[in-house]
């Protein structure tokens, strides 16, 4: 057993064809999945049972199951439903493609909104009530006052879970489509040469999870300079 | 429910797989976690950057990398190893469940170090110092102030990374391991029927996360029953 | 003692007013009226719902019984009404309150351009007239957490001023503050009372009290105990539970 460094080298821009995919996945179910979450928070904050319980249902299922599970009964379970192959959702559903958006923008959808609640409800009360006892009317305080701030107080958690994001793409290899990860796999099953290759794409991984931290640190430092925590 | 006849038995004996897969992780996870922090508080700067390559490495990867790397990768060398011995043998690797059960004890650890660290940290001195001001022993400071209050603060946190492994505990099945998705995957075969297969799935992990949430608010309650304001 | 009508003198109205929180009753029956101009202060022990009391006239707590009317208008659950009344009635608050995200100038400038409509230039000019007036304007372009705590309580106070309000209310507005700070910002408020500003204070601050006030209201368990003139207050205190409140508060 050698460790073959012609093999990595070969083996890189190989799974570099990947990135794109990956690159795909990550930004639209990062986009409509901040979409999703933003509904769901505005669901959960109005005070109104009606909006937010399916909200928390929502929620609670999304975060408490696996986003394989999740992948899978969309990719394996709903092409099997009558309805779903009648409408035209059925145009997102036939192609993997469509289900592992649809998967990742679920599942990232239901954590981000938690995190947005969270910066919400982080926004000192008393900031509310001063703009409040100004005249403000409540979609001003919630655009002006609520929003800027909270929006600077969930960065890190959200931060954290655009990589998590990130992370999950890999998984939609399981559904047959040849992201960095599903090249891998690809070329491990030729070769099977798993260090070689599994090492060079854990590298790439590692880089761009570096690189949209320092992104993310760069924005936080930027925007929260005149709050003191 | 017509279609899960017959299939109780096997989703039962996944439900318990995907249990001690948990545990076993569990056990690991906080075994590596406490690790991880005690490394990233020494004063040893190796012992430090180990930590922080290994936070860092476990924290930046996709989960099923790091499975797929470990399964294939201890197969190979296991597999090298032996044929240096009995060239006859043509492959041996880890059991799906201990490698999975490592793989991701080692990633959750990863994120638990992070908790045990900030709780360490977290730990407000004045405490500590009122208790040595006392006349209280190092040992029993550590032992009666820091570590309950370490617990309060790491909790919350914890509770989260118990949830994280139960759900990866999911992954295992793409290298083998026979718990509920790979019932799932055979039941599929058999009924042609997924949507209710992997909805099962779903139905199960949902319980053990609703238990384990439901562990931590318990727990929760039962920490901090002494913070309470009173009216 | 106050008559339940609204004679063209008196700016805010509150009658056999009743405030809960779950099942604590934090108002019992408040009756008082204020006239145009007058400058009452408020004082009490803590947990005696003096804050409460004020925080309910611009509605920041909803009454559960009773009336309150200010300038002329009864408030209800209407929400134009309620904005159009905080439009009138400026506050200022125990802390600050002031918006982290905006600087000084932009704190006063907010209010006027969303609720009044207000240009940039003449929200600007206006604003930077109110900081003269409160004695920060090179303050302007900073932030409000590198300012100390009293310049960021008169910012408080000038930012309120920026919608031109018939009334202030203060809720504890020195209470927050290093002891080194709390007369710049009670010189602010005296200059406000002496341009004849209506203005309702809770506050412990007995020589402000003394020196300012038109009325001096004890309340004490959720109640009015005592409503007198500042001399009569100090001095000839009518019930036992203000005298036992002078002499603590006194003493020290």
């Amino acid at each position: 057993m050698n460790f073959d460094f012609a093999l990595i080298l070969s083996s890189i821009p190989q799974l570099l064809e990947g990135l794109s995919l990956t690159f795909q996945l990550w930004i639209l179910s990062g986009i409509l999945g901040l979409i999703l979450a933003i509904m769901l928070m505005l669901m959960r904050i109005s005070g109104r049972w009606y909006l937010a319980a399916p909200a928390m249902v929502y929620i609670y299922i999304f975060r408490g199951t696996p986003i394989l599970v999740q992948l899978f009964i969309i990719y394996y379970g709903l092409p099997q439903v009558e309805f779903i192959r009648e409408s035209i959702a059925w145009e997102i559903l036939r192609e993997p493609f469509g289900c592992g958006i649809l998967a990742l923008t679920l599942n990232t959808g239901a954590y981000v909104s938690e995190i947005l609640r969270g910066g919400v409800q982080g926004v000192p009360k008393g900031l509310g009530e001063a703009a409040a006892a100004l005249g403000l009317s409540k979609v001003q305080r919630f655009i002006y006052i609520t929003t800027p701030l909270a929006v600077r107080l969930s960065l890190p958690a959200y931060s954290n879970d655009v990589i998590s994001l990130m992370k999950s793409t890999a998984l939609v290899s399981t559904i047959t489509l040849l992201d960095m990860m599903g090249i891998a796999r690809v070329i491990v099953s030729e070769t099977y040469a798993p260090y070689e290759i599994f090492i060079s794409l854990m590298i790439i991984y590692l880089l761009i999870t570096w690189v949209t931290q320092k992104i993310f640190a760069l924005l936080e430092r930027r925007m929260s300079r005149h709050i003191i925590q | 429910m017509d279609t899960l006849t017959g299939w109780w038995d096997d989703f039962f004996w996944g439900s318990v797989v995907v249990l001690q897969v948990f545990f076993v992780a569990l056990v690991l996870m906080i075994l590596f976690g406490l690790l991880g922090s005690a490394a990233k508080l020494s004063s040893s700067k190796i012992l430090q950057s180990i930590a922080n390559g290994y936070t860092i490495v476990f924290r930046g990867t996709p989960e099923i990398l790091v499975l797929l790397l470990f399964y294939f990768g201890s197969a190979i060398t296991l597999t090298a190893i032996a044929q240096y011995f009995d060239p006859s043998i043509k492959f041996i690797d880890i059991p799906p469940f201990w490698a999975g059960s490592m793989a991701i004890g080692l990633i959750v650890g990863s994120y638990a170090t992070e908790t045990f660290r900030g709780a360490f940290l977290g730990v407000d001195p004045g405490q500590i110092e009122a208790a040595r001001a006392l006349g209280i022993s190092h040992f029993k400071t550590f032992l009666y102030i820091r570590i309950p209050a370490m617990w309060r603060l790491a909790l919350p946190s914890f509770g989260n990374h118990m949830l994280s492994l139960i759900k990866d505990t999911a992954l295992i099945s793409v290298i083998g391991l026979q718990e509920t998705m790979f019932v799932a995957e055979q039941a599929t075969g058999t009924t042609g029927e997924p949507f209710v297969m992997y909805l099962m799935v779903g139905v199960i992990y949902l319980s053990f996360s609703t238990v384990i949430t439901l562990a931590v608010m318990g727990f929760e309650k039962y920490g901090s029953r002494h913070l309470e304001v009173s009216r | 003692m106050n008559l339940p009508t609204t004679a063209p003198e008196t700016v805010i109205s509150l009658q056999g007013v009743d405030k809960y929180f779950g099942d604590f009753q934090a108002l019992k029956n408040i009756n008082l009226s204020v006239a145009k101009g007058e400058r009452i202060v408020i004082c009490g022990p803590s947990g005696s719902g003096k804050s409460t009391l004020i925080r309910c006239i611009n509605r920041l707590e909803q009454h559960n019984a009773g009336k309150i009317i200010v300038n002329g208008a009864e408030l209800t659950d209407k929400v134009k009404d309620i904005d159009a009344v905080r439009r009138e009635v400026g506050m200022v608050f125990q802390n600050f309150n002031l918006f982290p995200h905006l600087s000084i100038v932009e704190n006063l400038m907010l209010a006027p351009r969303l609720v009044r409509k207000t240009t940039r230039e003449d929200a600007r000019v206006q604003a930077m007239t109110l900081l003269e007036r409160v004695r920060i304007p090179e303050q302007a372009d900073k932030y409000p957490s590198q300012l100390s705590g009293g310049q960021q309580q008169r910012v408080a106070i000038a930012r309120a001023l920026c919608m031109n309000p018939a009334i202030m209310l203060f809720d504890e507005p020195t209470s927050a503050l290093d002891p080194e700070m709390i007369n710049e910002v009670l010189e602010v408020m005296t200059d406000l009372a002496k341009e004849g500003m209506t203005m309702i204070c809770v506050t412990h601050e007995m020589g402000f009290a003394r020196s300012v006030a038109d009325t001096v209201v004890f309340m004490d368990a959720g109640e009015i105990v005592e409503r007198n003139t500042p001399e009569e207050f100090f001095n000839q205190p009518e019930q036992p539970r203000t005298q036992q409140f002078l002499q603590q508060i006194l003493s020290h």
